[in-house]
């Protein structure tokens, strides 16, 4: 039985950092890149069903798409334990947004037949919560967003799930299997991956699949497939915040003089 | 008097042959008993790792200078040393005479005929032994004394990482087993002098024993005493003969008994001493490529050499009062730690059969087993590893279980969020590579770039000193400082990583090998003749442990440089500051690498009056933030380390600056000062400002210090 992990390595901004000169992202170099959060957590809650059925039962698959410096994301999830990792890329895939994503990876899905999907809710860096619910849409199987709790036993037709609402409130679902999950924070407290364990991991194979390896062609993964794309990406302009600093008195005296201003009452 | 032959002493005398040969036959099986614990002591020993130790001339030679001279055992317990300098000399005289007679009597007279245990000889023999045998008496009496009487809150066994409830909490049998070997001890001196007299008073007939009563001063005077009191030389027959069983009995208990209880440590304590590691803690050990899990998990890890330590420990507690953790009330006692563990090893290793693997695990909450909370606590400060006087190493085996904790990801979460922090950025403060040096942008005039062009100097600067803010001014402050010497000196820039010290002393070894790797390919790349830093963490893992990584570069603290920088004239003073101060060792300079003495010189030359606080130089007490404790929160209501020394501090009347030079200890010690409600009376400095106050500027950028 098999559990697929879909998962992003992401990218965190430098405190100082610029637009790419085509102004459609961030310059590279003021990127530093990790294993998205939510991941950590999808990985653990598949990690834990591995480790509490029989030896060998259960196979988790690490799965993301994207190019080379992701293999570094996917030796993290193999020092975590993970059996295989897949790499997903071809140059065609330029452009590609949650949809193509989930596309892609269902494409995955469908090749590695799982008994179960995990993905993150959403991404650190670009958030758009849609990729778990896209590779659902793409293989039309059950799908839960949120997920807080999970009670599943490897193979069985059905699992147990609550959802987050807003406002603090759990839904319980029941689920059929094979479905897509989405995991929230905080399901379970993932595990440190060691240096040396990431090193170690490094010896494991990372498999990497291409378009052809899917059966997909770049009209259906490709920027033109895409239903979103990016036209321009900017810093917008801070707001004019400021320290009002002295004793309380002239603290006061001065937010009367900034509410008169913006009133348009002379000082 | 003419026949010296008749000038010794009666063995034996008028036993019949049965009872002779049922002595000789206690003392075989005394003998035996002895062998098989001696066998299966050093079978758990070869349970352990193997470990090649090499240069064994030199090692005993300092074992026997550490055993002569006492240096180990005197030290912060002078009382308590000599007493037991009277006790070890006065025990290995009195074994040499038994052996010399055992030599003469039963080897070389049966086989050879050889005599020689009398006359001019044995009477210098009876004097010595009996000199030897009044100081084992006065020693353990001092001893007893110090028990019952002193309550010295080290000797106290109750541990600060289990409860009262808990089976082992105090270890009331260790009580009891020290107060047996000192009763054993002190009955075996005892009769042994009562014999004497008595002999003495049996045989006052005889001449050559009675006129020469003098060379035994003790048994004669004992001997004159019974006299006194009416005993008659049949009487003295008679109780000499039920006495010298007892005696004898007793003596080959001892002696059947040294493998199995705290007698053992005349073995071990001199083989741990022989076995010391120099450079242990400063330099950890290196995890082999091609082992799997990379600490220690079972007891079956650990190198013989480390079980063999264990089983020195004589509980003297000296580790125990030099603890910070242990001082403010933290879960850990180094003495508790080794204590544990050789109760595990000895638990589950003893036996003919290894049992189970799960059962050799020592982690966990069973009696023997170590706490992760109590791992935890450790600062490394070496303070326990500095004092043991049998050289027990705690800080390594405390690492080497803690990478264990590391790659099970059984720590603090704050922790481990740091651990990935520096792994993704390569600074604990989780700040841009490309920030590091952002300080430098407030200096009138610009660093060079190592990597670019040669340097005399290489400046490692650390993480604190490049990103927390109160230390950028010091280190603006060493860079002005090396500016108006002008030194030739430059930085590595983004190429430099946090230098990994206490991410090994974590556990992290893996971050840690990544770290060294890195920053020694960086350094290795550019042209210097040697590195200096103000940060002694980096200074100990650069000097110590880059080495094992193919990383061998001269390296110095900038007191040291500085220190020469005024001797030479190259940097100037204003004034004498005339300022009453008084220094902390940080760890890594003092205890680590022995830098007590720069620091101190500098200050003189400041004009500084240095009043010292009682736990100075290789007693330094720790700021708490060593051991990658700085990462971890310490428990809210509990006393901090750094708060506890500045009460030390504060005891000092009209102290003015407390004189730190490492860029944690500005951090730990100022925070300290205000949460221990010393603002306003004195204040915290690193050496580097006092020095940026009294050198003389060609244009005055100097900050003043407010006292």
């Amino acid at each position: 039985m098999k559990i697929v992990v879909a998962v992003k390595q992401v990218a965190a901004l430098d405190d100082d950092f610029e637009i790419r000169a085509d102004g459609l992202d961030v310059d590279e170099d003021f990127l530093m890149y990790d294993l998205n959060e939510w991941d950590d957590y999808s990985l653990e809650e598949a990690m834990k069903i591995k480790e509490a059925a029989a030896e060998g039962a259960v196979e988790v698959i690490a799965v993301s798409v994207g190019p080379e410096r992701v293999d570094e994301s996917l030796r993290k999830c193999l020092a975590k334990g993970a059996d295989r990792a897949i790499r997903v890329w071809d140059d065609a895939m330029e452009g590609l947004d949650a949809v193509t994503i989930g596309r892609i990876l269902a494409g995955v899905v469908k090749k590695e037949a799982p008994a179960m999907v995990f993905a993150g809710v959403q991404s650190s860096d670009q958030a758009n919560a849609a990729t778990g619910m896209a590779i659902a849409a793409s293989l039309d199987w059950p799908h839960a967003a949120v997920v807080a709790e999970l009670d599943y036993q490897p193979g069985a037709a059905t699992a147990r799930i609550k959802r987050e609402l807003e406002g603090g409130m759990l839904q319980a679902v029941e689920i059929d299997c094979p479905a897509v999950l989405t995991l929230q924070l905080g399901i379970n407290k993932p595990r440190y991956a060691s240096l040396r364990g990431i090193k170690q991991a490094a010896a494991k194979p990372i498999e990497h699949w291409s378009l052809g390896d899917l059966g997909m062609d770049a009209t259906q993964v490709g920027a033109t497939a895409a239903l979103s794309r990016v036209r321009r990406m900017e810093i917008p302009v801070k707001g004019r915040a400021q320290m009002i600093e002295g004793t309380i008195a002239e603290q006061a005296a001065k937010l009367i003089e900034i509410i008169k201003e913006y009133k348009g009452e002379a000082a | 008097m003419n026949d010296t032959t008749l000038v010794t002493r009666i063995l034996f005398q008028d036993f019949s042959s049965w009872s002779i040969t049922l002595f000789y036959l206690l003392g075989y099986t005394a003998i035996g008993i002895f062998a098989h614990g001696v066998y299966t002591q050093v079978r758990k020993y070869r349970r352990g790792r193997p470990l090649d130790i090499g240069a064994w001339r030199q090692r005993a030679v300092n074992m026997v200078q550490d055993m002569l001279t006492h240096r180990t055992l005197v030290r912060r317990d002078r009382k308590a040393g000599r007493a037991h300098a009277l006790i070890f000399f006065g025990f290995a005289l009195l074994f040499i005479g038994t052996a010399t007679i055992t030599l003469e009597y039963d080897i070389l007279q049966p086989l050879f005929g050889w005599r020689f245990w009398h006359g001019e000889f044995y009477l210098w023999f009876s004097l010595v032994l009996d000199l030897a045998g009044a100081g084992l008496i006065a020693g353990v009496l001092y001893m007893m004394y110090r028990r019952q009487w002193l309550r010295l809150p080290k000797l106290d066994y109750a541990r600060p990482d289990r409860s009262p409830e808990d089976p082992d909490y105090d270890r009331r049998d260790y009580r009891r087993e020290d107060w047996a070997f000192l009763w054993a001890l002190i009955l075996i001196g005892i009769t042994g002098f009562v014999l004497e007299a008595t002999r003495l008073v049996w045989l006052s007939g005889q001449p050559t024993v009675w006129d020469l009563r003098f060379w035994s001063p003790v048994g004669a005077v004992m001997a004159h005493a019974m006299q006194s009191v009416g005993l008659s030389p049949e009487g003295a027959g008679l109780v000499r003969s039920g006495l010298w069983w007892f005696h004898g009995l007793l003596a080959l208990t001892f002696i059947a008994l040294i493998p199995y209880s705290k007698i053992k440590h005349i073995v071990t304590a001199p083989t741990s001493l022989m076995l010391r590691d120099p450079l242990a803690g400063r330099r950890l050990p290196k995890v082999p490529e091609e082992q799997a899990s990379a600490g220690y998990q079972y007891i079956t890890d650990f190198k013989w050499k480390e079980l063999l330590h264990l089983d020195a420990c004589t509980k003297c507690g000296r580790c125990h009062e030099a603890c910070p953790a242990n001082a403010v009330g933290a879960p850990l006692s180094p003495r508790d730690v080794i204590l544990s563990l050789r109760e595990f090893a000895n638990h589950s290793l003893n036996a003919a059969t290894l049992p189970e693997k799960a059962e050799l695990d020592v982690h966990g909450k069973a009696p023997g087993q170590v706490f992760m909370e109590t791992l935890w606590s450790c600062r490394t400060c070496l303070a326990c590893v500095e004092i043991c006087p049998v050289a027990v190493e705690h800080v390594p085996i405390i690492v080497q279980m803690r990478r264990k904790l590391v790659e099970d990801g059984n720590m603090e979460p704050l922790l481990e969020k740091t651990l990935q922090t520096i792994h993704k950025t390569g600074n604990s403060f989780g700040e841009s590579k490309r920030k590091r040096a952002a300080w430098t942008k407030e200096l009138p005039f610009t660093i060079k770039d190592a990597r670019k062009e040669a340097v005399d100097m290489l400046w490692f600067v650390g993480d604190y000193a490049s990103f927390d803010p109160r230390n950028q001014k010091v280190t603006r402050a060493f860079a002005r400082l090396m500016q108006q010497a002008g030194v030739d000196f430059g930085l590595l820039f983004e190429g430099e990583m946090n230098a990994g010290n206490d991410v090994r002393r974590v556990g992290e070894e893996g971050l840690y090998e990544y770290l060294a790797t890195a920053n020694i390919t960086s350094i290795r790349d550019c042209e210097f003749k040697s590195v200096v830093t103000t940060d002694p963490h980096s200074y100990n893992t650069i000097r110590n442990e880059y080495p094992d990584f193919g990383g061998e570069f001269e390296i110095q603290h900038y007191t040291t440089v500085v220190r020469e920088l005024l001797l030479q004239g190259r940097l100037r003073l204003r004034k004498p500051l005339g300022y009453r101060v008084t220094f902390h060792d940080p760890c890594h300079l003092g205890r680590y690498n022995k830098g007590f003495d720069a620091p101190r010189d500098i200050l003189q030359m400041l004009g500084c009056e240095l009043v010292e606080m009682d736990r100075n130089r290789d007693n330094s007490f720790c700021c708490g933030a060593g051991g990658g404790r700085i990462w971890i929160p310490d428990a809210p209501g509990t006393e901090k380390p750094s708060q506890n020394r500045m009460h030390e501090a504060g005891r000092i009347e009209g102290l003015q600056v407390f004189v730190v030079s490492c860029p944690k200890d500005l951090t730990m010690f100022e925070d300290a000062l205000k949460t221990s409600g010393y603002e306003g009376k004195f204040v915290v400095r690193e050496l580097i400002e006092l020095i940026e106050e009294c050198v003389e500027y060609d244009e005055s950028p100097a900050l003043s210090v407010e006292v």
